[in-house]
């Protein structure tokens, strides 16, 4: 049951995270290479966490392997992790797309105080 | 400085606190270049100085174009190579404002882009490193040792602040990050936009003024911390 729920809370994380990469690429904000590599991070999550219950029952009573089962502050923190983990990536891209801006308006500026032109010749 | 249908040559110059030497750096390219046969304007962008670099380039006949606030080495190029596209010239080059490059080298390199078509052209100082201090060759050899392990790009002198661009690298270059570091990073974004990389060997001349102003291997450390971090990175992006 325990596992269900941390199934059902990352889940649509997951999917949203999936669907925002789709989009990008779609919109050719990001390349097939970068979005290869994205779809493939996100999949390891996606299996890991679907993968959770049975490879816990697979390693279960053997020596060394053998644990509790997860707790529900266990599916908290790793439902946490799983949204800081996205949130963290979306918003490190918008501060590169921030950074980017700043870093062009100054080159712009500088260029244009400099030279007194305000057109492309 | 028109002279019809040559090709137009913009010599950049990133400086920072150069004052002393910059007026020397454009008249030996000045001297140079005014005996070839490119329609050429030496351009020094000044990365927000504290001194008079920006007095002393325009004093010798250099554009300058003042950083509002100090971006770093790879900020200043960017900016200088921004110019160079807006204004249509053919073929840019940047060398350090500290001396270390001799004007003969920058004009053998556009002689090579011109001549062979290359978009970027590297200015080797390690494929004939007799001058150079071990600790220098060790640090630079390292460093290019890492662009290839984390870009895939093999040269011998990843970097090398002499360099050479085609018009297509103009128009199509830029790369993220805005300190040193943005030698390697260049060179893996041209790799990725598919232009023709190259280097050719050049001499350095190490003063004592350009060795104190030079970056040492702690630097370095600073530099492969931040590949690092963009070459992890980027896999998020």
């Amino acid at each position: 049951m325990r596992y269900i729920i941390l199934v059902v809370l990352n889940l649509p994380v997951i999917l949203l995270a999936f669907m925002n990469l789709v989009t990008r690429y779609k919109l050719g904000k990001i390349s097939v290479q970068r979005f290869r590599i994205q779809f493939f991070l996100w999949l390891i999550v996606f299996v890991v966490l679907v993968a959770s219950f049975p490879v816990y029952n697979h390693l279960s009573g053997r020596p060394v392997l053998d644990a509790e089962s997860l707790s529900l502050f266990d599916i908290v923190q790793t439902t946490a992790i799983i949204f800081l983990f996205y949130i963290i990536n979306n918003q490190r891209q918008k501060i590169e797309a921030t950074d980017r801006t700043l870093r062009e308006l100054h080159q712009e500026l500088s260029i244009r105080f400099s030279t007194g032109s305000d057109k492309k010749r | 400085m028109s002279r019809g249908d040559t090709q137009r040559v913009a010599l950049i110059i990133p400086a920072y606190n150069e004052g002393t030497v910059i007026a020397g750096v454009i008249k030996g390219l000045d001297s140079v270049f005014r005996k070839s046969n490119y329609d050429y304007t030496i351009i020094v962008i000044d990365d927000g100085s504290h001194d008079n670099t920006a007095v002393q380039a325009k004093k010798s006949g250099a554009i300058v174009i003042r950083h509002l606030l100090n971006s770093g080495a790879g900020g200043a190029t960017a900016t200088g190579l921004s110019y160079a596209h807006q204004m249509g010239y053919d073929i840019a080059t940047t060398s350090d404002a500290d001396g270390q490059h001799k004007p003969e080298d920058v004009l053998k390199g556009v002689n090579l882009l011109a001549k062979k078509h290359f978009d970027l052209l590297i200015g080797s100082r390690l494929i004939n490193s007799r001058g150079m201090s071990m600790v220098k060759i060790i640090g630079n050899r390292g460093l290019s040792v890492l662009t290839n392990i984390l870009f895939g790009i093999k040269v011998t002198d990843s970097q090398s602040g002499l360099r050479i661009f085609s018009r297509k690298a103009l128009e199509s270059l830029r790369w993220k990050t805005s300190g040193y570091e943005f030698c390697s990073e260049m060179l893996w974004r041209a790799d990725q936009l598919g232009l023709k990389i190259d280097e050719y060997p050049i001499k350095v001349i190490y003063t004592d003024y350009s060795k104190a102003k030079g970056q040492n291997n702690w630097n370095g450390i600073n530099i492969v911390k931040s590949l690092v971090k963009r070459r992890i990175v980027e896999m998020f992006e």
